[in-house]
């Protein structure tokens, strides 16, 4: 089990990562993007178990009897999620900013200009990292709650 | 098209967020919710205002997302009746959000009661908004997920095994309606409610053959049925309302409850109104499928107003008479709802009977969720909310009385408080059925308010007589009463008072927010479809 985890895990994050950015025209996007990386985080924590990522890959001391809502990596997880919220309402709310309605700056297409189509492909996928990190986020902080528990 | 349209949906989603940033912050996140909530009041009055009553409005506005022209992107629209709608989500939010600060305690405050608050205000506003069918269900669910949480609120035993059974039988709803909708989308060929008017106004010119919607348009009735709480759906009602912490089940009796009646008008009169599908079911013959709504939202709403009225008798706890009295307080807006189905299209009956069910709907939100916060307010102060452990409470807190003794009043429908015009107008509209089609229908339908309007002053009087007369109890005794939740009650009190006091304007504003919903042609026109050409 803990060898084939070091073997699938850096290549679903790859896969993870390229649908994530074919996204905003191909099948794929931060959604999907994100749950490919909760899972190749699930399988860390089945593999080795929940203390692993904190100990034996980031290198820190566990601190023994607190609650699992205390875990910094729950921390983390939660600030994910709540970065993600941010992104994605912060993107949706630029198009207001200048003049668009909400949410615009992923879809509109201007006019097959070079530059401004390297701009356009940025905002959609600034979109889609909020989406991807509020999936990442939220679906790490309940597994590993609920797996605390 | 004005940003004011989406301006109180994206308050909610900001606040939502601002109030999660915040959870490490008590003092500063209560503040940003009701400052949130304040701003949402103050862009849905500004919305409505200037967009609908107003002397310059337009009547209807409408926002397309990302620029997308209908019917290809989402769109939202605000006309008289999601305005009628709005206003009393705001007016039930302020209230609830005022109550829940003084109400419930800090550590529940903290976790995730104000993010998923303005969550449930999102849900709530995006369906009253959305002019696409797809999106409403996705409104839906946002609002449904904020709700799962709220029922299993405190964790007990009990909130769990009610949220669990809320889950279970939304789950299932909601799968239904995705059925229905992806049944209308084959039909059809198209998502947004406007487009999909047109187009069953005029099947052959689109090239498409509209008989499923008959039985589509049933399954999203039984739906909307199930989020209405109506018989033979109600039976999630009681346990998931005692079980949620009470200004949240203020909003869901003012509010969530009346997305489902919402839902109903708006696809059933704007929408499937004008469709031409002949029809022939079950010796039944007519020419759209309103004909079926008549009987079966008639036969359901009758159900509701008996089987709440005597549920609503037999309960020993405040909560739970409510709870039921709920139920059947939904039947008094769908009955009417009914008999404008059931009228001649052309006739002025169809459209006071929608009136009527919308002026039902707003006294029902504001009474209820003022009902519902005493019974918070009592079970703060007692440790109590068991009729037979209260007792006196007239005495012991005069103030709390008289505004719960507003509150029940207008529950029984005496002038001139909002609850009378309420139910003036849905008997109205009633007797009007009755002697427009002289028939075992009608006369049902008429005798099933009788029938409610009765077994309200019941219960009503227990209540008042067994919680509030005679003396006072051990737990009323050493009640000591919260003066900021009296505030608010007080406050709610007041509004129910000046509704029906001040009835005029409200009263055009419910027939604006009818013809709104009666009128599809004109939704057509104001979504503008520049899209989509009949291809």
């Amino acid at each position: 089990m803990q060898t084939t985890t070091r073997v699938t895990v850096p290549i679903v994050l790859v896969v993870a990562i390229s649908l994530f950015l074919q996204g905003h025209n191909l099948p794929g996007g931060g959604f999907i993007g994100g749950v490919l990386t909760a899972a190749a985080f699930v399988l860390i924590y089945v593999a080795y178990d929940l203390d692993y990522l904190e100990s034996g890959v980031l290198g820190r001391e566990i601190e023994p009897g607190t609650s699992v809502f205390e875990h910094r990596t729950v921390t983390a997880y939660r600030r994910t999620l709540l970065a993600g919220l941010v992104i994605v309402l912060g993107s949706g709310v630029a198009g207001i900013l200048v003049g668009d309605p909400f949410l615009t700056q992923g879809y509109v297409h201007l006019e097959g200009i070079p530059v401004y189509h390297e701009v356009e492909l940025a905002s959609a996928l600034l979109f889609d990292l909020g989406v991807y990190l509020v999936v990442v986020g939220s679906l790490l902080t309940i597994v590993s709650v609920v797996s605390g528990e | 098209m004005s940003l004011l349209v989406i301006a109180p949906l994206l308050v909610a989603v900001t606040t939502a967020v601002l109030t999660l940033a915040l959870g490490r912050r008590p003092g500063i996140q209560r503040a940003t919710s009701v400052v949130g909530v304040l701003g949402y009041v103050g862009t849905v009055s500004a919305a409505v205002w200037t967009l609908v009553l107003g002397p310059a409005a337009p009547g209807a506005a409408v926002y397309q997302v990302g620029g997308w022209p209908a019917p290809f992107g989402i769109t939202l629209v605000l006309d008289g009746l999601s305005a009628f709608m709005l206003t009393i989500a705001a007016g039930v939010g302020i209230a609830s959000i005022l109550f829940s600060i003084r109400y419930v305690t800090p550590e529940n405050q903290r976790v995730y009661y104000h993010p998923l608050f303005h969550m449930l205000l999102v849900g709530v506003t995006g369906a009253f908004l959305t002019g696409d069918l797809f999106n409403l269900f996705v409104w839906f669910e946002v609002m449904l997920i904020a709700s799962y949480v709220f029922v299993a609120f405190y964790g007990t035993d009990r909130a769990t095994a009610a949220s669990f059974r809320y889950l279970v039988m939304n789950v299932f709803g909601s799968a239904l309606m995705l059925i229905a909708v992806g049944g209308l989308y084959a039909t059809t060929g198209t998502l947004n409610m406007a487009d999909m008017a047109r187009r069953l106004a005029a099947p052959d010119a689109y090239g498409i053959d509209p008989a499923p919607v008959v039985g589509l348009s049933a399954l999203l009735l039984a739906v909307f049925a199930l989020k209405a709480g109506l018989v033979p759906f109600q039976f999630w009602v009681p346990g998931a309302y005692t079980a949620a912490p009470t200004p949240i089940t203020a909003m869901f009796a003012g509010v969530t409850k009346k997305v489902g009646m919402y839902a109903i008008v708006r696809l059933y009169f704007t929408v499937f109104a004008a469709a031409a599908v002949p029809v022939d079911l079950f010796g039944m013959t007519a020419a759209s499928p309103l004909a079926f709504l008549a009987p079966v939202l008639g036969a359901m709403g009758a159900a509701s107003i008996v089987v709440g009225g005597f549920g609503a008798v037999g309960q020993d706890r405040l909560e739970g008479v409510f709870a039921y009295s709920s139920v059947g307080q939904v039947g008094f807006i769908a009955v009417p709802v009914a008999i404008a189905a059931a009228a001649d299209p052309a006739g002025t009956l169809r459209g006071a009977a929608v009136a009527a069910a919308l002026v039902f709907a707003l006294h029902h939100a504001l009474a209820k969720g003022l009902l519902f916060l005493s019974v918070g307010a009592i079970e703060d102060a007692t440790d109590t909310d068991r009729l037979r452990e209260l007792g006196g409470l007239a005495d012991r807190s005069p103030v709390l009385s008289g505004a719960v003794f507003v509150g029940l009043l207008s529950l029984m429908g005496l002038p001139p408080l909002a609850g009378f015009f309420g139910k003036l107008l849905a008997f109205d509209a009633a007797v009007r059925g009755l002697a427009s089609d002289p028939g075992v229908a009608p006369a049902l339908a008429l005798v099933a308010l009788l029938l409610g309007a009765v077994l309200t002053i019941l219960y009503a009087t227990r209540v008042w007589i067994v919680g509030f007369w005679g003396r006072e109890t051990p737990a009323v005794e050493a009640a000591s009463v919260d003066s900021g939740q009296v505030a608010v009650l007080v406050a709610l009190a007041a509004a129910v008072v000046l509704v029906g006091v001040g009835f005029d304007p409200v009263y055009r504003f419910a027939e604006t927010a009818a013809t709104a919903a009666l009128d599809g042609e004109a939704y057509v026109e104001v979504v503008g479809l520049e899209g989509g050409d009949g291809a």
